[in-house]
Parts: structure tokens; C-alpha cells; sequence
């Protein structure tokens, strides 16, 4: 073997990033390492690089157990990493660059130049160390990249999102390349959640999910459905809802929501929704296919380049998202620390956030402290966030409690409509189940509910209608009592669509 | 050895920057405080003893700068050797604050001197105020003689620098091979176009035609032009590159730049305050043609001579050509016979007010 | 529940303490290393200061106050205003001219003179809050460059308005009515000289700088957009429209630094005028943590250091430069510790509530063990 990863456990204040991750690499294998974006991949893959350490678990390489507390402590024992992001200086040549921060390997001159030149040929990279990287297309720079790599003397290489820049053409160069480094004995660590590539170049395949490695399958055993499943997962508690409160009253209507990109491809393109009181609409989808704008278009955050949003009878298109807030709409975002919360304040003053202009937080222009202070109490109490007072920081909470903050706060608010973002992501079951009934009162209290979530069974198990969405368009619509996983991963890919060639949100000619 | 003091760069003191901290590195190194009139009083301890205690108050740059803060210094040296009398000094910081100047006179006060001289006319609100309020102190204010700090126990010491520029103007213009010249003022201050304008006359008496290129290094209330030598060497590059020969410069301690620059192009430079043929970088004294002296020590060591003799100084002592308070230095014999002789056909037509020098553009 | 206020003020009162703790150390070093006196220099800066110097300690302090909550209100949000230096340089200028002109009688002359400050120190601090809203300018190049123009525009200036008097050397603009020329108070006992009557200014300044940073709702924003600009838009603020503004107000309280001084002291503004506020204020800011107490404490020690460097070449043979080494050092050092003290606080804070709700857990399980 030539890295056994065992009982992984990686804490963050507030989440818990990985836990008990264990899978091991054989040698001369490509081994990937798939799952969600947010699924845990990148600390993982910095603490194997050494760049973060580990609260518990072990590291072997080799059969040695290894301590690894900084890069060149990785590179030591022979592992490397190729980042997504190249670490490459223009106005240097292929050798120089190279050669940077090497300079007692080979030398700078021709000894690291005949090195460089040999690891070339060996692997069949086709580098030129006199090129200037600047004259240097993305794929050859990728290849210098792992060049660099090898030079340090790496045996085991980790690859991040390796294909996200590529085109189609210099994938599968690069995959030849992947293929030749394993011939040569060496060990390739590749991490995506591309699902296709996963398949094609992988010979082992370990799939993580909310931090935790839930499979280890053989990619001939499995096929792009049964991967996109076990990355979403469903096992979870079902989350399911009792009889049907749907009202034909529209409360939220959203008509030819287009939204530009900058790269030719709109990010979103004539969305047609409408949401009603009493009703649970899901979205479903892959990470990067425009949920996240379209929620932002909801929310005022991101003006659309077309298309009207209408709040009942009124045109919210052109408001403010203080003045959609005050209108009754609530926000339960995708990321809580980033637009949720201010986490170096108190409870309290993070129970006024978002609602700045309403009762109980203000009396005019006045912070009305001692309501708000009271009201904190109230939500603290009836949404169970579990914390000492109310006057302890965000930060100190785990996150399921500061989601509950937020769940309630939002819920104090949203006379008509609750948009709820990923409202599970990253807390424990516990209060993943406590979230869900707050959803189904929501819902039952006549609100308008759009759920958005990579989590396919609390879609199925909490929705009235679930639409998928793939690359900024909505592209399929499931009754949740007849759909079934597979079916919807497979929407969400594409990959019911077999006509379409390369069935992954993050499609290389559009990153281009 | 004092502590040489660059920090304020690394602090967030950013006006400070570049500020001469170069400068005051060889402010310490010459030693100056208690330090220095210790030891040297203990070297010339044949000297008569006095009562006099003289404390010096400098303005932004201090000892150290060859130029005029080290004039003020050389004359206090001299009389305390001749005198024996115990001297002391401090030196201002840049941009401060009204009350810190007052503070620095009062601190000598209370630290017992008898005799204050205050150098520079930043000094003459404090010294009006703290003068009041300590008549049994005596004061003395370099380059102010305004209402603000006349009082019984003030002597107010100026000088007609537009006179001595005035003829190192002329001389520039009887060298100068381009006729093209320049001159480089510290900070715009009033004080400083004295010497710009004298100088100007001086060469347009010569040369009606001459062409000269003026510029100040920096703006008030940034004082940092007279000692910023860094500055100085830019200001007078591009006076020598546009095809000047010889740069008068009245900036303190940013002249060293001015000598650099010379000494590049293979120009001439003129000094000032000071002899700079001799308190110059030793490399750069021979590009020094000729400087403009304003004899700040002679004032100081009458100012003290009379101290020490119990005489009272007060009141405005106007140091001109006529005393030989302002003129012009031959060290180094880099000016011809010739031109010498023309020079000393202009004073005495200036001694003798046929001349009148301006003083203002 | 008195156990997390105590660590609060533990944390926060301990830092500061330890920066002046290693300021010191570290100068005495540097002190020793060079040959110069040591005990001397701390002789002269511990020493008790007269009662004139504790007021020259308290009129500077009343400047870098008002210096650093200007720097502090864009602090709070983010914003590194590095130009206050520019914008009170424009704004006593501005009211110095007012003022000088004696077009207003005594007091409303002073009132309408500290409004024509505070609108020209807002009006050029504008010009970065634009740059930075419109182009996407660094307000930190921006404000740099703006102090640089602030110099010369204000040199060009007072050249063409400069008021000479016979004699003197000195330039300044015409001198303020004796009416408008405040005489100040008699606070320090046996002190000769008065601190500065506009102290009101800055007792007022820093009132509303708390009042409106932790009782409004534009106060509530501001801190809002500091904290997380990201969850600041999401909540709704137009983060655009509170960059200007506080840049703005930031500006305009910077027109406010030179009052003091311009009122109570100088008459005029001119070529002695006090430079470099500006910069001291970003320390003070720093130092103080941002908050109004804060700030008048750091201002008064900075300033108490200040006024006793002065007599330090006189009586220890050393540069007064040396209390830039001490409020460098002092600066880093609390930068460092309180940096160390979030960390810590957050760690404590964590452990605490862990504990506290395992604490309600095991609580309720023995109640119902007994119910």
C-alpha cells in the first residue's frame, strides 16, 4: 500500500470538516477521491499535503506511519501536489521555474536541465525547458506543474480538480499521462467529482460524504448513477412530510429569469418558477449549475439580465433586498458563516442582522436592544438553540445551533416566502431533524418554501415538487412520491439524456 | 553614542519616511548632548571657568547637517572652548506640535541655562512666550525678528542672505560655461526665496539673458527638504541633465544630494550656510565651486562673548555684508582670480547700498 | 455569569499592559546595544511630570483623539483611512481662512469655522470614498496619494493667502479675531498654561462616535459591513452608499483634528502648523482598540510619551526619535497580543459553552432521572 489514511478526524469551530476518514492507495494506482463540493475533499487533501494537521487518526506511507507538519515534510516522504491553481511564474522558464526553490537537487544549470529533460522523456511529458511559461498553454502548464512534481522526487502525486481547466482534448492527454506515471511505479491520488472521469482513469474510487469516506468501490462495479448516489447519499433519516398543503395561491412567481455570463453561457436562462402558499418546492442539482444565482435573483443580491420576480401581485424585480426582506421573504443562506452571520458578534446583535428595519430590533432609527434581546431569548427557546446566553459570540456555536439561529430568526420574518439554501449542510443529525420540522411548519403555516439542497433525500422527503436544475437551466419536474434517487442524480448530471456528451456541471469548455 | 532613530518608517509614522533618517544616523555618530561638553570641557580645562550655561535649541535636523544647524553649533563650540562655559543641546521633530517647541525652551529652563538660543524662525512664538515668562533668562532667536518674539531678554539674530546670494549668483554666472544655472531651495518658505531671490539678482547682474532653473524640495508644513538628501540628488540631476552647470542649493541637509549629483555630472555646486569646501563628504568638496556663508557661528559667538562679558544683547542684530555676517568662500580656489575680483567690485557696491539686493521674487 | 466579564477584561486590559511590558524590554535592549544611558532615559520618561507638562499631556491627547476616532470610524468598517492626515490638513486650512476672515463674531465665528472643516475634510476624503466605490481604488493608495495633493494644494494655498508679518520668516494665514480665540481652561493645578477649551469637542466626538456606532441602525451597518461584508449585503446593507458615507463622516471628523490647535493655540494655520496627526492617529486607533474609552486612554499615553521624550536629549543625552522606537514597538507588540487575545478568547469562549451545555445536559438527564 502506498498510503493508508485511517480515522481522519479534522475539526473547524463551528463544523467538523472530516471524520474518521479511512481508505487506502495501492501502489501504481490512480485512486480517486470523489465527492461534493464542501464534502470534506479539500482539507483532506491539505492534510495529506501536510499543510493542516489532523486532530485524530493516522497517515501511512509505505507501511510507515508519518507525521506530516508542513509541504516539505510531504515531499519528504515522497508526496506531492498538483494545484488546481497553477504556482507558476510567467516571466520564468519551464527549468527556472522548476528549479525554484529546488536549487540543491540538480543545481540551476545544465545538471537540472538534463533532470528536467529526462523526467520529460520517462513520462512523456514533452517539456521544453528553455519555453517561457508565459508562451505556455493551460495543459502544457499543467504538465510543468507535475514535472515540478516529480522533480522534488515525489512518488505519490495528488492531483485537485485536476480537469477543471482543461478542454476536452487535454483531458484526455492528461489522462495518458496519469496512465504512463502509474506504469512508472508511481502512485496518483486524483480528486474531482466528475463523475465520467472518475470513472474512466480511476482504478480504485473513494467517495466522501459530509466529511466522512462512505464508500470504496471498484469503478467496474459501478456506473455514474450509483456514483452520484452514494456522493449524495440516502441513508440519512427520511424527511417526510405529511398530507399536502398546497394552495393555488402563487405567492412567488419568478418568469424568464435569464442571467448573462461572462463567458457566452448564461448563468441562468429563462427560469420560469412559481412557488405557493403552503408548498415546498425543491431544487435539485450539482453544485455551480445556478442555484446559487438564482437565489441571489430572489434575494436582490444579483440583478437578472432579464425577467421579472413577482411577490403576489407586486413586481419585486428592480427592490432592494432590504426592501425584499421587509416584504416578508426569508433567507436561510448557503453559507452561513459568509452571508448568515456575524460570527464575532453576540447572539443577540446576530438575531437583528437581516432585519435591521424591523420590529422588535429598532424603534426608528434606534437599536431597541432590549427587545431584541428578549426576542433572541424567544427563538433560543422555541427553535432549541442550544448555548449558554445569548451574549456568547456566533463562533462559539456549533453549526447546527447557529443554524437553528438562523432557521429562526428567518422564520420570525418570512410572512410569505422562505428560500432555505443547503438549510442542513454541515450539521448533525440531530438538528438536521429539528431543521426539517421547522420546514414542515413553515410550510404548514401557509409560507411559500423554496429548498434548495445537494442532499437528495431531504429533497424527495421534504418537497411538493422538485425541479432540477443543470447549467443555469430548470430541466426536469418530479413528483417526490413517485422519483426516486437514481432518477433524479441521473437529471442532475445529464446523464438521462444520453445524447449529451459530457454530462457534469463544470463543463471544461465553459470554465474556459 | 546617541540612538539613531529610522524607526518611524517601520511604524506607521509615514510622514516621517525618508525624512533624513540617514541624516540623523550621522547626527549621532558625531556626538552631541552632554556626552560631547563633557569631554570636551575636560580637554581644554585651562580654559576660564563661567557662570553662563548656554542650551541650544536646534530646529528639524540638528547637528550634523554641515550646513546651518552645524554653523549655530560650531559658534557655541568655540565659545564654550574660549569661555569655558557649559553647553548643551536639542534638536526638534519633525512636525510637531507648538507646545513641544515651548516645552524644549522650558525644559532648558528648568534644567538651569542661562542663555537659550533658539535656531530657527519656527521658534519665535515660544520664545516670545516662554522669554515673558522667565525674564531672568536670556534668549536669542536665529532668523526671526518679528514682533512674536521680541522682548527686554530676547536678541533677535538675522541676516541679509539675499546679499551673500547675491554675490554667489554672480559668480555662478561669471563660471558658468552653459549659461544655464540652477538653484535648489529646501522647503518654500519665505527665508528660503530670500536666498532665491538674492541669487537670481546676483546672475541677471552678470547675465541678463542667464537661464535659471528654481525648484523647492518640499512644501511647509513638511520640513522634511532640509534634510532629505535623497531628494536633493533627483532635484539637481534634472537641473544638470537639461544642461545646467552649476546649482546653488539653500536646503540644509538635503545639499549632500545636491554635491552627489554634481559630482555625477561633472558640474559645479555651490554651498551654503556653512563653508562646504570643508564640512562636505571629502569625495564630493571639489565640485564645490564656491559657498554662500551665513555666518550663524559668528552671530552666535558674539551673542555669547557679550553673555559671558555681562553685556546685554537684546534686540535685532542684523548680520549683513556690511559686518561680514553673509558672504562667500574662495576654499579650494576654484574660482578664478578674475571672477574673485568682480565679486569684490559687487560687495562693495551692495556695502555701499549702490546696490540694492531684493529679497523677495 | 461574572466569570466571562472577567476574562473579557482580563484579555482586554492584559494585552496592552504586556505590549508596554515588552515595549520597554525591547528599548532597554536597544538602548544597551547603542551605549546610551538606560536609566536615564527611563528616569526621564517616568518621571512626574510637572503640572505644565501634564497639561501639554492633555491638549495632546485631545488632538490624537480626535485624530483617531476619525481613523477608526473607517476602522470599523473595514475602510483604512490612511489620509486623515490630508483631509485635517484641508480642513484646518479651510477653517483657519474662515476664521481668520472674522466675518462671524466670537463664538459663532468658531461654529461655523469647525462646520467649514468638518464639510472640507469630508469633501476630500470624498474624493477616495468615490474612487474606491465607482473604480474599485484601494482607499489605501488613494488616501496616500490624496495626503500628498493635500500638502501641495494646501502649501500652493497658503502661499497665496499668507499673511507676512514684518520680521518674521514664518508664514501663516491671517490670524483669527481675538474674539474667536480661545483662552482655554485652567484644569491642571499649578500649571502655567491652560488645556484647550475645544477638550468639549472631543468629550462630544467620542460620545457620538459610541452612541452612533452601538445604538443605531446606521451604526449597527457600519459594524455590520466590518464584521462581514458579505453577510452585510446579504442583510441588506448597500454596502456602496456605507463606503462613501463613512469615508465621508471619517473625513469630515479628521476636519476636526486641527480645532484644538487652531482655536486654542496656533491662531493661525502656517509653516509651524502640527504635522503627521494623521499617522498617530492610526496607532492611537489601534491601540485603542476602536472603542471611545479605549482610544482616550491609548491617545493619552501616547501623548504623556510624547511630551516626556522632549526633555530627553536635555537631560539623558538621547534623540527624543527614541519614542518612535517605543510606539513602534509598543504598536507591534499590541497589534501581536491582541491578535493572540481574539484567538484565545474564541478558544475560551468555546470551551465554555461546550462545557456549560454539557454541563445543562447531564442537569436535565439527572431531573428526569429523578422526576
Amino acid at each position: 500500500m502506498a498510503v493508508e489514511v485511517e480515522g481522519i478526524t479534522k475539526r473547524f469551530p463551528g463544523v467538523v470538516a472530516n471524520k474518521d476518514i479511512t481508505f487506502a492507495v495501492r501502489r501504481g494506482t490512480v485512486h480517486a477521491l470523489c465527492g461534493e463540493n464542501g464534502a470534506g475533499k479539500s482539507t483532506l487533501m491539505k492534510i495529506l499535503y501536510g499543510v493542516q494537521r489532523q486532530d485524530e487518526g493516522t497517515i501511512k506511507v509505505d507501511g510507515q506511519e508519518v507525521n506530516l507538519h508542513s509541504p516539505s515534510d510531504a515531499i519528504k516522504v515522497g508526496i506531492g501536489m498538483v494545484f488546481q491553481h497553477f504556482m507558476l511564474a510567467d516571466n520564468l522558464t519551464v527549468l527556472e521555474n522548476v528549479v525554484l526553490g529546488a536549487e540543491k537537487l540538480h543545481g540551476i544549470g545544465s545538471g537540472a536541465k538534463n533532470e528536467i529533460k529526462r523526467i520529460s522523456q520517462e513520462f512523456g511529458l514533452g517539456i521544453n525547458p528553455d519555453a517561457m511559461v508565459a508562451d505556455l498553454g493551460v495543459g502544457a502548464r499543467q504538465r510543468v506543474e507535475i514535472l515540478k512534481v516529480l522533480y522534488r522526487g515525489a512518488k505519490i502525486l495528488i492531483l485537485d480538480e485536476p480537469t477543471a481547466v482543461l478542454v476536452p482534448q487535454e483531458v484526455d492527454e492528461l489522462f495518458d499521462n496519469l496512465r504512463e506515471l502509474k506504469a512508472e511505479g508511481l502512485t496518483v491520488i486524483f480528486i474531482s467529482h466528475k463523475l465520467d472521469e472518475v470513472l474512466s482513469v480511476a482504478d480504485d474510487i473513494t467517495v466522501i460524504r459530509r466529511g466522512t469516506t462512505v464508500a470504496s468501490v471498484d469503478p467496474k462495479d459501478v456506473n455514474a448513477r450509483q456514483l452520484a448516489e452514494l456522493m449524495v447519499g440516502s441513508e440519512l433519516p427520511t424527511p417526510e412530510t405529511s398530507e399536502s398543503t398546497v394552495t393555488d395561491q402563487v405567492v412567488l412567481s419568478l418568469r424568464d429569469i435569464t442571467m448573462a455570463g461572462t463567458e457566452g453561457r448564461d448563468l441562468l436562462h429563462d427560469i420560469d418558477l412559481d412557488i405557493h402558499a403552503g408548498e415546498i418546492v425543491g431544487i435539485a442539482g450539482v453544485e455551480g449549475n445556478g442555484q446559487a444565482e438564482l437565489v441571489e435573483v430572489i434575494m436582490g443580491m444579483r440583478e437578472p439580465s432579464a425577467g421579472t420576480v413577482m411577490l403576489e401581485d407586486t413586481d419585486i424585480s428592480d427592490w432592494e433586498v432590504r426592501e425584499i426582506r421587509e416584504a416578508g421573504i426569508g433567507y436561510i443562506p448557503e453559507d452561513r458563516h459568509r452571508h448568515g452571520l456575524l460570527l464575532d458578534a453576540p447572539l443577540w446583535e446576530n438575531r437583528i442582522l437581516g432585519h435591521q428595519t424591523e420590529r422588535p430590533n429598532v424603534k426608528g432609527q434606534l437599536i431597541d436592544a432590549k427587545s431584541a434581546k428578549a426576542d433572541t431569548e424567544r427563538i433560543v427557546k422555541e427553535y432549541d438553540v442550544r448555548t449558554p446566553s445569548i451574549f456568547v459570540t456566533a463562533a462559539s456555536l456549533s453549526g447546527g445551533n447557529q443554524q437553528k439561529l438562523i432557521v429562526g430568526r428567518e422564520m420570525t420574518h418570512a410572512k410569505k416566502v422562505l428560500i432555505a439554501s443547503h438549510p442542513t449542510r454541515g450539521v448533525d443529525v440531530g438538528a438536521q431533524a429539528a431543521i426539517w420540522d421547522l420546514m414542515r411548519q413553515a410550510r404548514h403555516d401557509g409560507l411559500g418554501v423554496l429548498l434548495i439542497s445537494a442532499d437528495l433525500e431531504e429533497l424527495i422527503g421534504l418537497s411538493d415538487t422538485i425541479r432540477v436544475i443543470l447549467r443555469g437551466k430548470l430541466t426536469g419536474t418530479f413528483d417526490p412520491d413517485t422519483v426516486t434517487s437514481q432518477d433524479l442524480g441521473a437529471a442532475m448530471t445529464g446523464a438521462d439524456t444520453p445524447h449529451d456528451d459530457i454530462p457534469h456541471p463544470t463543463d471544461p469548455q465553459d470554465v474556459r | 553614542m546617541k540612538v539613531a532613530v529610522a524607526v518611524s518608517a517601520s511604524t506607521l509614522a509615514l510622514a516621517a519616511c525618508g525624512s533624513g533618517t540617514s541624516k540623523e544616523t550621522s547626527t549621532t555618530t558625531a556626538g552631541s548632548g552632554t556626552t560631547s561638553s563633557t569631554s570636551a570641557s575636560s580637554s581644554t580645562s585651562e580654559a576660564p571657568k563661567s557662570d553662563v550655561k548656554v542650551g541650544l535649541a536646534f530646529d528639524v535636523g540638528g547637528r550634523g547637517d554641515q550646513s546651518f544647524n552645524d554653523a549655530a553649533a560650531a559658534g557655541m563650540d568655540k565659545a564654550k572652548a574660549e569661555f569655558g562655559i557649559e553647553t548643551t543641546d536639542a534638536t526638534a521633530v519633525n512636525g510637531e506640535n507648538e507646545a513641544a517647541r515651548e516645552e524644549r525652551l522650558n525644559q532648558l529652563v528648568d534644567a538651569g541655562y542661562t542663555n537659550i538660543i533658539a535656531v530657527g524662525f519656527a521658534y519665535a512664538a515660544s520664545v516670545g512666550k516662554v522669554a515673558k515668562e522667565n525674564p531672568d533668562v536670556h534668549f536669542a532667536i536665529i532668523d526671526d525678528a518679528s514682533d512674536a518674539s521680541k522682548g527686554d531678554n530676547v536678541a533677535q539674530l538675522t541676516f541679509a542672505e539675499q546679499e551673500g546670494s547675491f554675490l554667489v549668483g554672480a559668480a555662478a554666472a561669471l563660471t558658468s560655461k552653459t549659461g544655464h544655472i540652477g538653484f535648489v531651495g529646501g522647503v518654500n518658505v519665505p527665508l528660503i526665496v530670500k536666498f532665491e531671490a538674492g541669487y537670481d539678482a546676483g546672475a541677471k547682474a552678470v547675465n541678463p539673458d542667464i537661464k535659471i532653473d528654481s525648484t523647492y524640495l518640499t512644501q511647509p508644513p513638511d520640513f522634511s527638504g532640509f534634510g532629505d538628501p535623497a531628494k536633493g540628488k533627483t532635484a539637481a540631476e534634472g537641473m544638470y541633465q537639461g544642461g545646467a552647470d552649476i546649482v546653488y542649493h539653500a536646503a540644509g541637509g538635503s545639499g549632500a544630494g545636491v554635491f552627489t549629483a554634481a559630482k555625477a555630472a561633472k558640474g559645479w555646486a555651490i554651498g551654503v550656510d556653512s563653508d562646504q569646501a570643508k564640512t562636505a563628504e571629502e569625495g564630493v568638496r571639489d565640485v564645490i565651486l564656491t559657498s554662500m556663508l551665513k555666518k550663524v557661528d559668528v552671530a552666535v559667538y558674539d551673542y555669547l562673548a557679550k553673555a559671558v562679558k555681562g553685556e546685554n544683547a537684546a534686540g535685532n542684530v542684523i548680520y549683513d555684508l556690511k559686518v561680514d555676517g553673509v558672504g562667500y568662500s574662495t576654499t579650494g580656489d576654484k574660482m578664478s582670480a578674475d571672477v574673485i575680483a568682480k565679486l569684490e567690485d559687487y560687495k562693495a557696491k551692495i556695502v555701499s547700498g549702490e546696490i540694492k539686493v531684493p529679497d523677495t521674487k | 455569569m461574572s466569570n466571562p466579564l472577567v476574562r473579557k477584561l482580563m484579555l482586554s486590559l492584559g494585552a496592552p499592559i504586556l505590549a508596554l511590558f515588552v515595549a520597554f524590554a525591547l528599548t532597554s535592549l536597544v538602548l544597551m546595544a547603542l551605549g546610551d544611558p538606560v536609566r536615564d532615559v527611563w528616569i526621564t520618561m517616568l518621571s512626574t511630570p510637572k503640572p505644565r507638562m501634564i497639561t501639554n499631556v492633555v491638549n495632546g491627547a485631545i488632538v490624537l483623539y480626535l485624530s483617531a476616532i476619525a481613523v477608526a470610524v473607517g476602522f470599523k468598517m473595514n475602510l483604512f483611512n490612511i489620509g486623515v492626515d490630508g483631509q485635517y490638513r484641508v480642513g484646518s486650512f479651510a477653517a483657519a481662512v474662515f476664521a481668520g476672515q472674522a466675518w462671524l463674531p466670537g463664538i459663532l465665528n468658531i461654529l461655523v469655522a469647525i462646520i467649514v472643516a468638518m464639510v472640507a475634510g469630508g469633501l476630500w476624503a470624498s474624493i477616495a470614498a468615490y474612487l474606491k466605490v465607482q473604480r474599485g481604488v484601494s482607499e489605501v493608495i488613494s488616501t496616500i496619494m490624496l495626503n500628498a495633493i493635500a500638502t501641495g494644494l494646501v502649501s500652493w494655498l497658503l502661499l497665496k493667502v499668507a499673511v507676512r508679518t514684518a520680521g518674521s520668516n514664518a508664514i501663516g494665514t491671517k490670524v483669527i479675531p481675538e474674539s474667536s480665540q480661545l483662552e482655554g481652561w485652567k484644569l491642571i493645578p499649578g500649571a502655567s498654561n491652560r488645556v484647550y477649551s475645544l477638550l468639549i469637542l472631543a468629550v462630544i466626538v467620542g460620545f457620538l462616535y459610541w452612541f452612533v456606532l452601538s445604538k443605531t441602525r446606521f451604526g449597527f451597518d457600519l459594524r455590520a459591513t466590518g464584521s462581514s461584508e458579505t453577510a452585510a449585503v446579504a442583510s441588506g446593507v448597500k454596502v456602496k452608499r456605507m463606503v462613501m458615507t463613512s469615508m465621508i463622516l471619517s473625513g469630515a471628523l479628521a476636519g476636526l483634528v486641527g480645532m484644538p490647535l487652531l482655536f486654542g493655540q496656533d491662531h493661525s494655520y502656517g509653516t509651524t502648523f502640527q504635522a503627521g496627526l494623521g499617522f498617530a492617529g492610526i496607532g492611537i486607533a489601534l491601540l485603542g482598540r476602536n472603542h471611545p474609552v479605549g482610544i482616550a486612554f491609548a491617545a493619552l499615553l501616547w501623548s504623556y510619551l510624547d511630551t516626556q521624550a522632549n526633555g530627553l536629549q536635555i537631560r539623558a543625552g538621547v534623540a527624543p526619535e527614541l519614542v518612535y522606537i517605543i510606539q513602534g514597538i509598543i504598536l507591534f507588540a499590541v497589534v501581536i497580543a491582541y491578535e493572540g487575545t481574539r484567538r484565545l478568547d474564541i478558544r475560551l469562549e468555546q470551551q465554555r459553552v461546550a462545557r456549560e451545555l454539557a454541563a445543562q445536559r447531564t442537569a436535565r438527564q439527572t431531573e428526569g432521572a429523578v422526576a
